[in-house]
């Protein structure tokens, strides 16, 4: 099977303000794919081009091999579930699985009603009167049971209390497994995805910084923490991420091998959160050679882990 | 979608239903009042001269006949604004276009059932408010004095289609482009009553190439005049009352003018018109007004006391025979705006907004 998303030197620019650049990736499809990264990096841009409602300014994209929302067949296989998750608010719940049926040739009714009465809804209800969850829950609903093979989630749980975020994101996870279906959801919370995600995308101001399989990520990226030193003086095959250093310490955030690095330093393994915030602080310094340079990352003791 | 679309319209549908049913209760019950009157008063006063009675009877009938063509022409913008304006900028303000436009139908085809849908109902509604008002209005459209007068021809047979239509395509533009409810409800009112007011005024003037007819001004003219208006300004001379043809719209008349073009001066001839002298003084009118009105017995005498100057005075209008026509020109032009403006719909969907 070929790529589920493919970019090449995509970009987007809204006015003077480019929302993403130089965007390139390929993500492998039968994955939970966690694009994570800071408010306003681009995420939901990224997504919005995937499933069509942006057109890029510049450079190339296909999902599942063709263009996005090119045909009826091609949006017959995406989903796509906006941030805020839009329901029409004076329709009834039964309402908007009318409406999925009517417009979906694949449309699966019988899961579509398993999963209202799971959740526990009123097919009476209006749409307008259910809660944040219950709305994104609905809106994932009609998402899922149109059966697509690629599944777009902006943000869903972003406005969702801890319980309900739970929730969602179980059925979100059964749906998956049941249907084998691929999935791209955002988030600028780490915490979100770390259960659920096997392929991490960390996009920082409109550039993609890291993607990968995490459990490739979290192998080859270590902590080093050893005397003061150099990045430079560091052996060749390790690129430094992240550099702190304290009088007599200096601890480094490698990529390298799968292997610990060995010298005279403690090397640990990171976890997801770890990895992800050292290439967001990463991204966020002015030059992409200042990581390396230590002088210009002094940070204060407390912050050196 | 088409079961989407009717989903989604279905409270306008049925306020529009509800406006329908009662605009056709109102037409028929007053309309068949009228109608029976009109013949009653005709029977009753036989083969004798019916003027007076039957101007009677328009008198009786004018301010409901105005107030009536007046409601016709709120409805059509009311059309525009509540039908045509919320149809896409209220999915676009309430991000629920993400929802719709992600399931396995194009935009193309979706912003299709919902013009096509609302197009229909509107073309439907105001044909049958049309067809119902022109008939009720039979009797009574002596009153506007023809049938080119704005309200009149604007609310008669197949114009408020077009208008209708043109409405309708307005709103779902305004609303595409501004993307919020009520500033383009707002923005398509605004526009639709500009419309209003620049067509009849700068457009269906022209629509065909009017007729200009030129009067010689000498003894034979005075049987019609039935005054004569003098400018205060430039001391032109226009001879009122100069028949036309029946149910012609007047656009315009000239001042009286001499062999060679030129608008005459009253005190150019105070031999006729006593009190204007060439030195510009002004006898009768010391504060020279604006206007001056000379009329009673005198002005018969007008016509030939300038005859033999070779003067005269030229009209132009629209005869009846181009109401048709003209009603066919002035649809077509809607329905042609209403299409270029439902073009550049689909064609800005598709850039993606």
């Amino acid at each position: 099977m070929s790529a589920i998303l493919q970019a090449h030197a995509l970009g987007k620019r809204y006015g003077r303000r480019q929302a993403l650049a130089e965007c390139t990736l390929e993500i492998p499809p039968g994955h939970v794919v966690g694009l994570v990264g800071p408010n306003g990096a681009g995420k939901s841009t990224l997504l919005k081009i995937a499933c069509g409602m942006l057109a890029p300014s510049s450079g190339r994209i296909e999902v599942l091999g063709e263009a996005p929302a090119g045909s009826p067949a091609q949006l017959a296989r995406v989903g796509y579930v906006a941030q805020d998750t839009p329901v029409y608010a004076g329709l009834s719940v039964a309402d908007h699985l009318k409406f999925g049926a009517a417009t979906n040739p694949r449309w699966d009714a019988a899961l579509a009603r398993t999963r209202i009465e799971q959740l526990g809804l009123d097919p009476k209800q209006k749409a307008g009167r259910l809660s944040g969850g219950q709305r994104a829950q609905l809106a994932l609903t009609i998402a899922v049971a149109k059966r697509p093979e690629l599944l777009l989630l902006d943000e869903p749980v972003a406005s969702l209390d801890p319980l309900a975020r739970r929730t969602f994101m179980r059925h979100l996870m059964e749906s998956v497994a049941e249907n084998g279906t691929s999935v791209i959801l955002s988030s600028h919370l780490v915490s979100d995805l770390e259960r659920v995600c096997d392929y991490l995308v960390v996009l920082v101001s409109s550039r993609v910084q890291l993607a990968g399989e995490t459990e490739d990520l979290l192998g080859t990226h270590h902590r080093i923490v050893c005397t003061r030193r150099e990045a430079s003086s560091l052996p060749a095959g390790l690129t430094v991420v992240g550099a702190t250093h304290t009088e007599r310490q200096s601890t480094f955030i490698v990529r390298g091998p799968a292997e610990p690095p060995v010298g005279d330093w403690a090397a640990e393994s990171l976890d997801l959160e770890d990895l992800v915030l050292t290439y967001m602080e990463h991204a966020a310094e002015p030059a992409p050679a200042a990581a390396a340079t230590p002088s210009s990352t002094d940070h204060t003791p407390e912050n050196a882990r | 979608m088409i079961w989407m679309t009717w989903r989604q319209f279905r409270p306008q549908a049925v306020a529009g239903l509800v406006v329908l049913v009662l605009g056709t209760a109102y037409f028929l019950i007053t309309g068949l009042s009228i109608h029976h009157t009109y013949s009653a008063d005709l029977a009753a006063c036989g083969t004798a001269d019916c003027s007076a009675t039957v101007s009677a009877f328009r008198g009786t009938y004018a301010p409901v006949f105005d107030l009536t063509q007046l409601l016709m022409v709120v409805l059509l913008a009311l059309l525009g604004t509540f039908w045509g304006a919320p149809l896409i900028a209220r999915e676009l303000e309430t991000g629920t276009h993400q929802l719709a436009w992600n399931q396995s139908v194009t935009r193309t085809r979706w912003l299709a059932a919902k013009l096509g849908g609302a197009g229909l109902a509107a073309l439907a509604a105001a044909g049958l408010l049309s067809y119902l008002l022109t008939w009720w209005a039979g009797p009574l459209d002596p009153i506007s004095g023809s049938r080119f007068s704005p309200m009149t021809y604007a609310t008669h047979d197949i114009v408020p289609v077009g208008y209708a239509v043109f409405a309708l395509t307005l709103g779902c533009t305004a609303g595409l482009l501004i993307r919020r409810t009520v500033p383009a409800m707002a923005v398509t009112l605004a526009v639709f009553v500009a419309v209003q007011i620049v067509m009849p005024t700068l457009v269906r003037p022209h629509l065909l190439p009017a007729t200009t007819v030129t009067y010689a001004v000498n003894a034979n003219i005075s049987g019609q005049i039935r005054g004569v208006e003098i400018d205060g300004d430039n001391e032109s001379v226009h001879l009122d009352g100069l028949s036309f043809p029946r149910g012609a719209w007047v656009l315009d008349t000239t001042p009286v003018e001499n062999a060679s073009g030129q608008a005459i001066r009253a005190s150019d001839y105070p031999r006729c018109f006593p009190g204007f002298d060439s030195d510009g003084t002004n006898g009768t009118n010391p504060g020279r007004p604006g206007q001056t009105e000379v009329g009673g017995s005198g002005i018969g005498d007008i016509g030939s006391c300038l005859g033999g100057n070779t003067l005269h005075e030229s009209m132009t209008y629209q005869p009846a025979s181009h109401y048709w026509p003209m009603q066919w020109i002035e649809t077509g032009i809607c329905l042609a705006i209403s299409a270029l403006m439902s073009g550049f719909c689909f064609w800005w969907i598709r850039r993606r907004t």
